[in-house]
C-alpha cells in the first residue's frame, strides 16, 4: 500500500518536473531590478537618455543616494526612493557588469 | 549629472561601440527616431518552452522581445496582433494640437521579428483552449503554446445613444489612438470661436490616469490661442481630479482659467448625436464637439474566454507571476488586467518583464523572484511647450500579495516647465524603443 502510494508519488513528480534547473542560464541578480530603468536608459541600460551599461557599480549607487536625498525631487529621484540599499548595490552590479 | 557632450567624449575614449542609430537616439530630442542598437539579440540560455503573445501593444510587445532575449533560442515565442504596427497612445493627446501627426506614432513589429525571432502573426483570436492549450484564430490557425500571454488591452462600454456605428464617429472617444485620434483633432480644428468642446471621463479604473485631464489643458490651450472665447466642458464621473492633483488643479484654476470648467461626479445617462446633446446628472449639455470616454473593460478575448473574474471586466492575476487566478498557465499583463497598479503603457512594460522573467523560471524549474518591483512614469503636456509628471515606484507586499507604491517614490512634479516638456519626448523615444526596438 504504503510502496504504490511512493511509486504514483514519483511518477506524478517526474511527470510534473520542468527541464532540469541545472542544465539552463540562471537569471542574473539585480537584472529584472535594473529593469526597471530600461524604459528611460535603454533595454540593458544602453541608449535611451543616459547609457547605464559599464557604468562603474559603486558611482551608480552613489548616485542614486544623493537623487534620494533631492528636493524638489525630479523624476529620477523619486524613482531613486524607491529602492532599498540592498537593491541599489544590485542593481548597481548589474550595469557595472554590462559591456 | 553628466552633460550629453561630456558623456559623448566619454563613450568615445571608452570605446563604446555605439552604431549609428545608437548615437542618433542620444541626439535626437524630438522623439522622432525609433531605432536602436541591437541590444539582447537571443543566445542559448537552454530553457525551452512555447509562449503565445495575444496583443502587440506595450505589454505584449515587450514580454514577446523580453522572452526572447533573456529566454534565449528555445523559447519559442509566437505575437497575435491584429493589426499592422501598433498606434501609440502615449503622446497621441499631441495630435489634438496638431503638434504631432498619428503616422509619426506608428510602431513596426520588424525588429522584434528581425532582431530577435518573435514570430510575429497577424490575426484575431477566437478562443482559447486552456484544456489543449492552444489558441485559435479567426483564420483558423490553431496555435499550441505552453504558456499563453493574453496582453489586449481595453475595450470600451457603449453609451446609451452610442449604439450604431454612425453614432460612435460623431462622438469618439479617441482612446484607443488611431483614426478616432484625428478624426478629434478636425473637429476641433472645425469648431468655431466662441465654442464648446465637451468632454467626459468615465469612473476608475480607466487607462491612463492622467490623460484625460491632459487632453483637457491640451484642447484648452490651443482653443485660448485659435478658437478665442471657446470653453472645455469637463464631465468628471469621479469625486475628483484622479491624478496629479496639484498640477491638474493648478492647470484648470489658473493657467486655463475661464476656458476649462470641470465638474466631479456626473454620470452620463444618455447622449443625442444628432442634437450633440449629452443627458447627465447635471442637466443636457451640447457642444460643438462631443468627445465622450466611455467606461472601460478588459479587451474581449478575456471576457469570451471565462477570464473576467474580476467584475466581470478584468483578469485577477499573481503578481508575482501575472499568472490568472482562474486559469494556470495563462498570465494577463497590462490594461487587461486587474492589480493595484494603473493602467498605463509605461508601467504595463515592466509588468511584461515580470512576467516575462516569471514565466522562464516557471520554465526551468525555478523559483519566482519574491520581491519584484514595477515602476510607473508619465508626463502630461499642460500647454504647448509645458508639462508635469508623475511617477511611483512599487514594491511587492507580501502580507497583501499586492504592488504597493512605496510613499517616498510616489509623487507629481513640482510644478510644469519646459524641462519637463523636453524631458517627455525624450522618455517617450527611449521608452517605445525599449519596447518595439
Amino acid at each position: 500500500m504504503n510502496q504504490s502510494r511512493i511509486i504514483r508519488g514519483l511518477v506524478l513528480a517526474l511527470a510534473a518536473a520542468p527541464a532540469f534547473a541545472q542544465t539552463t542560464t540562471a537569471p542574473p541578480p539585480g537584472r529584472l531590478l535594473a529593469s526597471n530603468c530600461f524604459q528611460c536608459h535603454g533595454t540593458n541600460g544602453r541608449g535611451g537618455v543616459e547609457t547605464l551599461a559599464g557604468k562603474s557599480a559603486s558611482e551608480i549607487v552613489k548616485e542614486l543616494k544623493e537623487m534620494q536625498g533631492k528636493t524638489p525631487p525630479k523624476m529620477m529621484d523619486m524613482h531613486a526612493r524607491g529602492f532599498t540599499d540592498a537593491e541599489l548595490q544590485l542593481i548597481g552590479n548589474y550595469f557595472a557588469a554590462q559591456r | 549629472m553628466v552633460k550629453r557632450r561630456d558623456f559623448i567624449k566619454m563613450a568615445g575614449a571608452a570605446g563604446l561601440g555605439l552604431s549609428a542609430a545608437g548615437w542618433s537616439m542620444l541626439a535626437a530630442a524630438d522623439g522622432s527616431s525609433t531605432s536602436t542598437t541591437a541590444v539582447g539579440v537571443p543566445t542559448n540560455t537552454g530553457i525551452k518552452g512555447r509562449v503565445v503573445v495575444i496583443g502587440g501593444g506595450m505589454a505584449g510587445a515587450t514580454v514577446a522581445k523580453y522572452l526572447r532575449i533573456w529566454g534565449g533560442t528555445g523559447v519559442d515565442v509566437t505575437l497575435i496582433e491584429r493589426d499592422s504596427a501598433y498606434a501609440s497612445n502615449i503622446m497621441s493627446n499631441l495630435v489634438l494640437n496638431g503638434s504631432r501627426t498619428m503616422s509619426s506614432l506608428q510602431y513596426s513589429y520588424s525588429a522584434l521579428a528581425s532582431r530577435y525571432g518573435v514570430k510575429v502573426v497577424k490575426g484575431d483570436v477566437l478562443t482559447i483552449d486552456p484544456v489543449g492549450r492552444a489558441v485559435t484564430l479567426a483564420s483558423g490557425a490553431r496555435l499550441a503554446y505552453d504558456r499563453l500571454v493574453v496582453a489586449p488591452g481595453v475595450d470600451f462600454d457603449v453609451l446609451p445613444g452610442l449604439e450604431s456605428a454612425e453614432a460612435q464617429a460623431k462622438v469618439p472617444h479617441a482612446w484607443k489612438a488611431g483614426p478616432q485620434t484625428t478624426a478629434l483633432r478636425n473637429m476641433i480644428t472645425a469648431m468655431p470661436s466662441g465654442g464648446v468642446f465637451v468632454m467626459s471621463i468615465p469612473g476608475k479604473p480607466y487607462r491612463c490616469p492622467p490623460g484625460p485631464y491632459e487632453r483637457a489643458c491640451v484642447v484648452a490651450d490651443w482653443l485660448k490661442r485659435n478658437r478665442p472665447g471657446s470653453k472645455v466642458i469637463v464631465l468628471d464621473a469621479n469625486p475628483g481630479i484622479t491624478a496629479e492633483v496639484h498640477s491638474f488643479t493648478d492647470a484648470f484654476n489658473v493657467v486655463h482659467a475661464g476656458v476649462i470648467e470641470y465638474q466631479p461626479n456626473v454620470t452620463i445617462n444618455s447622449v443625442d448625436a444628432t442634437t450633440m446633446t449629452v443627458n447627465t446628472s447635471i442637466g443636457n449639455i451640447r457642444g460643438n464637439v462631443l468627445n465622450l470616454i466611455p467606461p472601460h473593460r478588459a479587451g474581449k478575448v478575456i471576457a469570451a474566454n471565462g477570464l473576467a473574474d474580476s467584475g466581470g471586466k478584468w483578469t485577477s492575476v499573481d503578481v508575482l507571476s501575472y499568472e490568472a487566478r482562474v486559469a494556470p498557465g495563462i498570465h494577463v499583463i497590462g490594461d487587461a488586467s486587474a492589480t493595484t497598479q494603473p493602467k498605463a503603457g509605461h508601467i504595463a512594460n515592466q509588468e511584461a518583464k515580470v512576467c516575462a522573467d516569471a514565466i522562464l523560471r516557471l520554465f526551468s524549474g525555478r523559483a519566482l523572484d519574491p520581491s519584484p518591483h514595477t515602476n510607473s512614469a508619465c508626463y502630461s503636456p499642460i500647454t504647448a511647450d509645458t508639462a508635469s509628471w508623475l511617477t511611483a515606484n512599487f514594491a511587492y507586499d507580501p502580507v497583501t500579495k499586492t504592488m504597493q507604491p512605496v510613499a517616498p517614490s510616489s509623487g507629481e512634479a513640482a510644478a510644469r516647465s519646459s524641462e519637463n516638456f523636453k524631458e517627455m519626448n525624450k522618455w517617450f523615444t527611449a521608452l517605445m524603443g525599449d519596447s518595439f526596438a
